[in-house]
């Protein structure tokens, strides 16, 4: 922004050209004190002039929490929230995937984290009242080929799996021509998809929910141990750029993440010790998500009418407006659905 | 009678009327602006804006430099105020809660229940006077899009439901009708920041904010680690203004009589061959608040550590984060051993004695 947008006296924006700041954003750098000092100016004049610099760069002006529970805010949080398809799992999750911020999917392999990112690219597609966003999605795998086939079959038993949701809704959707899918091979590919070709299809309004299946592969497996520096420099500019379109689009995020060893640390008692696996990506990552959440297959097995699953938990690490709770889920021909609590030991935790 | 050198005027002003031979505001404002830009040399618009300066700082004493100074006997007095957590051991720990005009910072890992204490404080400095409460507003400054209003809706009900069972006299009475979810939701002003730009912005525009709504007792920036963390490549640049906010923050906490309260992310760090997490942005940034106050777990219970602070000793005491907020922990007994507290909010609370509210819509 330019000095030239600030409703000032000319005599200031004189000033300030003439001590050499060339950016209007430069201005909030430095103290009164220095400011006076490069421009010379007197006190109040430097207080003119930070204010309006100031109100230039606030993009909204407060609001009172009143205002935006009514709703009345709806750039800040349009109360809407992504159904995952299911009563139970909606109820963990408090209706659902928050539109902003970084939510995390963690898990071991075979947990479950694939079939419910699966399941929220379709329950976005339905209009609002159904839970969804009515628009698609775009899928970014890193690790394993897209599971077409499986996408194939959730469509084609979704009237199965949403009976609250009129059969003549569920037919009018096209669930697969809006589900987008990505591949990257390497970071560099993954970056470009981030703040290229994602906010292309948020401009053009094709998409509102976007999934990373896995954030962990790449940044696992391109970086050696001793290059934990340059790892997390990356990792830092990946969540920022996702950040962003975050806020800009209010677009959900999905990061699916795999599991670790917890690393020996010195002092671990800044970790709840639980839980023996944790997120991969460490502390660096972990300070970038907003919700995390965790999947883990448990052993035995759980039967709904003619079918079998192995039971699954699906549990809120932590997350800034839920409790730490969980539930227990199945995977089931049409779809991942969760199961009522059952009256044992594990109900509590 | 005040030097002109220690007027709040631009430097060339001052040394053009030092040359002309003027030392004391005094003398200035005596005279006529055209006398003024006469004999000091200044062109007419400057002595005018030099007359202005000089009888602001005369009757206004918060502007600028020109400020009065407090006698000690003032601070303690202002200092004894403070936010109570609802945490009583916390509170204990604390030496009353968290004190009004100054700055503490609170650490942890995501998810140890730094948003969760924040929001806790917005709600409780708003507890009307009679309650023991300060009956004030607060401001909430979101960088990571962590404020879900849902959930300090929860809160605040809680809150209200937990004076509401307080004995009232006609006093208490009439000020719960006024303490209510909806005026707490009111009270509580939030801003939300995308990058340190926006931060940087917010807080340069927060004294005029407080000066209009002269009855927030509370800031809060979460997290303030968060916007300072990304597009950094000189670190250099990121000392310079985090020192620059630093002051800013210690002067709205002194100047209004706020209690500013900024939350920081925890990294991991190699010292002597092993890995340990410490709180980010550097080690001299651990010098800005006056009372650090780190959030960590011990084994599946929550922990606060006051680990720097100039008036209490070191310890750690349990607490928990229920669907009503942040709380005792369950298991400290309030019993013999508990310290008997005076103020009814933080006393005694166990979750579980309390109506249990419905979770979700």
């Amino acid at each position: 922004m330019s000095l030239e947008q600030l409703e000032l006296n000319p005599r200031i924006i004189i000033a300030v050209k003439n001590a050499n700041i060339g950016a209007a954003g430069d201005i909030l750098k430095f103290s009164g004190p220095d400011l006076q000092r490069l421009t010379r100016l007197s006190v109040s004049d430097v207080h003119h002039l930070q204010t309006a610099v100031a109100a230039m760069f606030r993009k909204n002006p407060p609001v009172s929490a009143l205002q935006l529970y009514r709703g009345e805010c709806p750039e800040w949080d349009c109360g809407l929230r992504v159904s995952l398809g299911c009563p139970v799992l909606d109820g963990v999750l408090r209706g659902g995937l928050l539109p902003w911020g970084l939510t995390e999917l963690a898990g071991p392999s075979g947990a479950g984290k694939s079939q419910l990112a699966l399941q929220l690219c379709l329950s976005v597609q339905y209009p609002a009242q159904y839970g969804g966003l009515g628009s698609g999605a775009l899928y970014i795998c890193t690790e394993d080929s897209f599971p077409i086939r499986r996408l194939k079959q959730l469509q084609a038993e979704q009237p199965c799996l949403r009976r609250d949701v009129p059969p003549e809704v569920v037919s009018s959707i096209c669930f697969s021509d809006n589900i987008y899918v990505e591949h990257a091979a390497d970071l560099e590919a993954l970056m470009e998809c981030v703040s290229q070709r994602v906010p292309v299809l948020l401009a053009q309004g094709l998409i509102r929910l976007l999934v990373v299946d896995s954030v962990a592969a790449l940044f696992r497996s391109e970086f050696q141990a001793d290059q934990g520096l340059e790892r997390s420099r990356h990792l830092m500019a990946f969540a920022s750029a996702l950040h962003k379109l975050s806020s800009a689009y209010q677009l959900p995020i999905l990061c699916v993440n795999q599991v670790g060893w917890v690393r020996k640390l010195v002092n671990t008692f800044l970790l709840p010790v639980d839980s023996k696996v944790l997120p991969a990506l460490g502390m660096a990552w972990a300070n970038q998500v907003t919700v995390r959440l965790m999947v883990t297959r448990l052993p035995g097995v759980v039967s709904m009418e003619t079918q079998s699953s192995a039971p699954r938990r699906l549990e809120v690490v932590f997350a800034p407006h839920l409790a730490r709770d969980s539930c227990f889920f199945g995977v089931w021909r049409e779809g991942t659905r969760g199961l009522p609590p059952p009256p044992t030991q594990d109900a509590s935790s | 009678m005040k030097p002109v050198s220690a007027s709040p005027l631009s430097p060339s002003v001052k040394v053009k009327l030092l040359n002309a031979g003027f030392h004391t505001s005094e003398e200035l404002l005596q005279l006529k602006p055209l006398q003024l830009s006469k004999e000091g040399g200044l062109s007419l618009e400057e002595a005018l804006e030099v007359q202005q300066i000089l009888s602001r700082g005369v009757d206004q004493p918060g502007e600028g430099g020109a400020r009065i100074g407090l006698t000690a006997l003032e601070l303690l007095q202002q200092e004894e105020r403070s936010i109570v957590t609802f945490c009583s051991q916390l509170d204990t720990a604390l030496g009353g809660g968290i004190p009004l005009g100054r700055t503490s910072e609170v650490c942890g890992t995501p998810g140890v229940g730094k948003t969760q204490l924040c929001l806790q404080l917005c709600i409780d400095v708003q507890i009307p006077e009679c309650f023991g409460g300060l009956g004030g507003q607060a401001v909430f400054v979101d960088t990571e899009g962590s404020l879900v209003v849902q959930r300090v809706a929860d809160m605040a009900h809680a809150a209200v439901q937990h004076c509401s069972l307080q004995d009232h006299d006609s006093e208490q009475q009439e000020a719960m009708k006024d303490f209510t979810t909806e005026n707490i939701l009111d009270h509580l002003y939030l801003m939300r920041c995308h990058d340190y730009v926006e931060l940087l912005a917010q807080v340069q525009l927060l004294p005029d904010f407080l000066v209009r709504n002269s009855k927030v007792r509370l800031l809060v920036i979460d997290s303030l680690a968060f916007p300072f963390r990304r597009h950094f490549e000189d670190l250099s640049v990121r000392t310079r203004l985090l020192n620059g906010l630093a002051q800013q923050l210690i002067q709205i906490a002194s100047q209004h009589r706020v209690a500013v309260v900024w939350t920081n992310q925890m990294t991991s760090q190699v010292r002597s061959g092993q890995w340990e997490l410490v709180p980010a942005l550097g080690e001299s940034w651990g010098h800005s608040a006056t009372q650090r106050l780190l959030l960590h777990w011990s084994g599946t219970q929550r922990q606060a550590s006051v680990f720097k602070s100039p008036s209490n000793t070191e310890r750690s005491v349990p607490y928990s984060v229920t669907q009503h907020g942040f709380r005792d922990a369950p298991h400290a007994s309030p019993g013999a051993s508990g310290p008997p507290r005076r103020e009814a909010p933080s006393g005694g609370l166990s979750g579980s004695k309390r109506p249990r509210m419905q979770e979700g819509q």
